[in-house]
């Protein structure tokens, strides 16, 4: 039963009342855009593939899509155009060419130009440093400066998570669950996979 | 009778203002009711139906929202979600003399539309206590006067809840509860059999079963995304309930964008004679006249009318002969308790999303127990397991993730204090007459701040909190104290207190100014002390109580 078909049958169950038109019609709002052939609006043509890249060795495609798939890099480049201010903007470009250049400095080469396992390992070494760090800081997310690649990966899990593929194929997500278990066997509780919910802030 | 001369007004919409029209309007009033925001008709919730990948931004606040919002982004609610519940605060300006988290929502419905929907009664001692204690003044009413009403306002909104048989927190008429998950449930026991203390579960403004009254609301679905509106009608807003019983009555005017900024006073007849508004749109000024007004727009809108309604008889605003108007501001004060990761149920897990949490009543300063504060607190809390953000802070990456992100994480429960606030008479608002905002009406100024009695209070919230955790064998627990203004707990309450001497206070027994009978006001401003419980429900028996003395009153013209 698709959620169209459960608005309807629950509009029937509440004795009409709430007509069904009425609900669908809250519906046909607008889709985050999965487009394909999206133009960066804040980053440059380079600084957006690498980020694409980056975001995608964070959440690959494997049997379900990946971060490119979701649209998580015209995700990223809309967030850092209307959702942060300049400082973090900032400081996440110049870490972004930082990155890049570390990458040079070690191979010689650009991100965009080394071979995957390479850009792998660039990516877990960044990542692991940061996030050293971090914890040594103290859990205050929400108020974290976070470097460039941990702004990436909270961007690419908040936009892959919040994606129709990914709270539907990698996590599970019902619109209208209709009842409330409290305490059911894992396998019991739909597929037994983590519910999709919206994060309550920053994370 | 013209189309400006009413039987009664109505000021405001939201959980006060909506009973009010009720209940007028039910004994067969002519009633105009008023509110300074735009129409909003039940279903008229335009995200209440999105998916995640429906919101923009990952339903985060733009910097533009965090600009038009900022005082409404102190409490996380500015989402793409629900910012269009709360208002623009640029729009809308105050002044800060200390912090104050003043957080509104101006439409029809009020914060009805995103309340809590947390319904506690208050028991005896609650009405007792500034008697006993020698604090402020003494409620003019008790608890027995209230009980009837409680029962009457529970019936007709729906209640979900457990009876507990707890003096400090009187059963009500309760539909069938919300479950506790595993891990809660565990909690239960151990909070009672090694501190004789109660977990129950939130009773929430919730229909876990039909209303036969109320047919176009519909039972809970478990979505828990109650702050967008529920197009099911399913926990009580003014929207989904009070304001369709008034409408059906068709003795209701309901009137929006209409700002009400002064009331009217008849100095021959002693009398409130109507309300001055100003169109919100328009900028039009209009006169509306009735026998008895109603003012519900909330502790600090129903202050600001009363404040800027000055004459020769109320030189320093409507009613305030005793000079409290304004004063003994108060509220809630939280963000301070624990959390832990709890080790086991690993096997278990839940469906469905509950909009409720658990609930741990007020167990200090009761009975033998004496602490070196007055009064005390209750708990809110909840167990879950942790979805794929916990990932952020693994060293995590690639498939790994996707997989781990699959699986529900480990449980973790944490509760925070809702603790009581005294009535200082110097925690005050003023009217800034200095400042003005874009109607061109002066602005309020708040002065009101956590004092000793709160502080030392907060001390034991924390710790009684970590305590409790441990208690159970939990790890990982992280007491939290985060430093707040007032305003966060969006209890507010106190600006025209009820009393017996009109010396001291601002309002009767009945929630009728002193000096002048023909004005109630039954929102937050009338509270003579602030209890630790979630007050909506409080605010609507008193409402309802106050309607029904003033449609007697008017059939015996005595006002």
């Amino acid at each position: 039963m698709n959620r169209r078909e459960v608005l309807q049958q629950v509009a029937w169950l509440m004795g009409g009342t709430l007509s069904a038109p009425a609900v669908l019609g809250v519906l046909e709002g607008c889709r985050a855009a999965e487009n394909a052939a999206w133009k960066p609006q804040f980053l440059s043509e380079r600084q957006a593939e690498l980020v694409a890249e980056v975001a995608e060795i964070m959440i690959p495609r494997t049997a379900t899509p990946g971060a490119k798939d979701v649209g998580v890099p015209a995700f990223i480049d809309a967030m850092l155009k209307e959702a942060y201010p300049r400082e973090d903007r900032e400081r996440y470009l110049s870490g972004l060419e930082a990155f890049d250049a570390a990458a040079r400095t070690a191979h010689g080469e650009g991100f965009l130009r080394l071979d995957a396992p390479r850009r792998l390992a660039l990516v877990q070494r960044f990542h692991d440093v940061a996030l050293a760090e971090e914890g040594a800081a103290g859990p205050q997310a929400r108020t974290l400066r976070r470097p460039f690649i941990l702004m990436t990966k909270e961007l690419a899990m908040l936009g892959f998570f919040t994606s129709r593929a990914g709270a539907t194929q990698v996590l599970q997500y019902v619109a209208i669950p209709g009842s409330y278990h409290a305490c059911v066997p894992l396998a019991r509780a739909g597929n037994g996979k983590t519910w999709a919910v919206e994060p309550g802030g920053r994370f | 009778m013209d189309e400006h001369s009413y039987d009664a007004i109505v000021v405001g919409t939201g959980i006060s203002g909506g009973w009010a029209a009720k209940e007028l309007t039910e004994k067969g009033l002519k009633t105009l009711v008023l509110d300074r925001g735009r129409m909003v008709r039940h279903g008229d919730y335009p995200t209440a139906m999105k998916d995640p990948w429906e919101l923009p931004y990952g339903g985060r606040a733009t910097q533009e929202d965090l600009r038009r919002h900022a005082i409404g982004a102190r409490s996380n609610v500015i989402t793409q979600a629900s910012k269009h519940w709360f208002v623009d605060d640029l729009d809308n300006p105050y002044i800060e003399i200390q912090r104050f988290d003043w957080i509104r929502g101006y439409h029809v419905g009020g914060r009805s539309i995103m309340w809590g929907r947390q319904s506690y009664r208050w028991s005896p001692m609650d009405f007792e206590a500034n008697a006993r204690d020698g604090i402020a003044v003494d409620w003019p009413i008790r608890y027995d006067d209230l009980a009837p009403w409680y029962d009457h306002v529970e019936g007709f909104i729906g209640v979900s809840g457990q009876a507990e048989n707890l003096p400090q927190l009187p059963d009500g008429k309760f539909l069938p509860p919300m479950e506790l998950n595993c891990v809660e449930q565990r909690l239960r026991r151990v909070l009672a059999d090694r501190f004789g203390r109660t977990l129950t579960i939130g009773r929430a403004a919730h229909l876990t079963a039909p209303l036969a009254h109320s047919p176009q609301r519909g039972t809970c679905q478990y979505r828990n995304l109650c702050i967008r509106g529920c197009p099911f009608g399913a926990y009580f807003s003014s929207n989904s309930s009070t304001l369709p019983a008034a409408e059906r009555t068709g003795n209701m005017t309901l009137i929006p964008n209409a700002i009400v900024h002064e009331l009217i006073y008849d100095a021959r007849g002693a009398r409130a004679r109507g309300v001055r508004v100003l169109d919100a749109r328009s900028g039009a000024q209009t006169e509306y006249l009735a026998r008895v007004i109603f003012l519900c727009a909330s502790t600090f809108g129903s202050a600001f009318i009363l404040l800027n309604s000055v004459s020769s008889r109320f030189p320093n605003g409507f009613g305030n002969d005793s000079g409290e108007l304004g004063c003994n501001v108060m509220d809630h004060h939280l963000d301070v308790g624990a959390d832990a990761r709890v080790e086991g149920f690993e096997d278990r897990y839940y469906s469905g999303r509950r909009p409720n949490g658990f609930y741990v009543p007020r167990y200090r300063n009761l009975g033998a127990d004496r602490r070196d504060y007055l009064r005390g607190f209750g708990y809110q809390g909840g167990a879950a397991r942790l979805d794929w953000t916990r990932l952020m802070h693994e060293a995590t990456l690639g498939a790994s993730l996707k997989a781990k992100a699959a699986t529900p994480g480990p449980w973790y429960v944490g509760m925070g204090g809702f603790g009581e606030v005294l009535p200082y008479h110097d925690n005050r608002v003023t009217l800034d007459r200095t400042h003005k905002d874009k109607f061109g009406l002066p602005v309020l100024a708040f002065d009101a701040g956590l004092k000793e009695n709160e502080l030392r209070m907060r001390k034991d919230m924390k710790s009684d909190a970590a305590q409790m955790l441990e208690a159970a064998g939990y790890r990982d627990i992280r007491p939290f104290d985060e430093q707040i203004g007032l305003g966060l707990g969006i209890h507010e309450m106190g600006t025209a207190r009820m009393g017996r001497d009109p010396k001291t206070s601002v309002l009767n027994e009945w929630n009728q100014l002193h000096a002048c009978k023909n004005v109630y006001v039954t929102d937050g401003s009338c509270m003579t002390s602030a209890a630790c419980q979630n007050p909506s429900l409080t605010y609507m028996a008193l409402t309802a109580r106050a309607a029904n003395h003033a449609v007697d009153e008017l059939k015996r013209m005595n006002i």
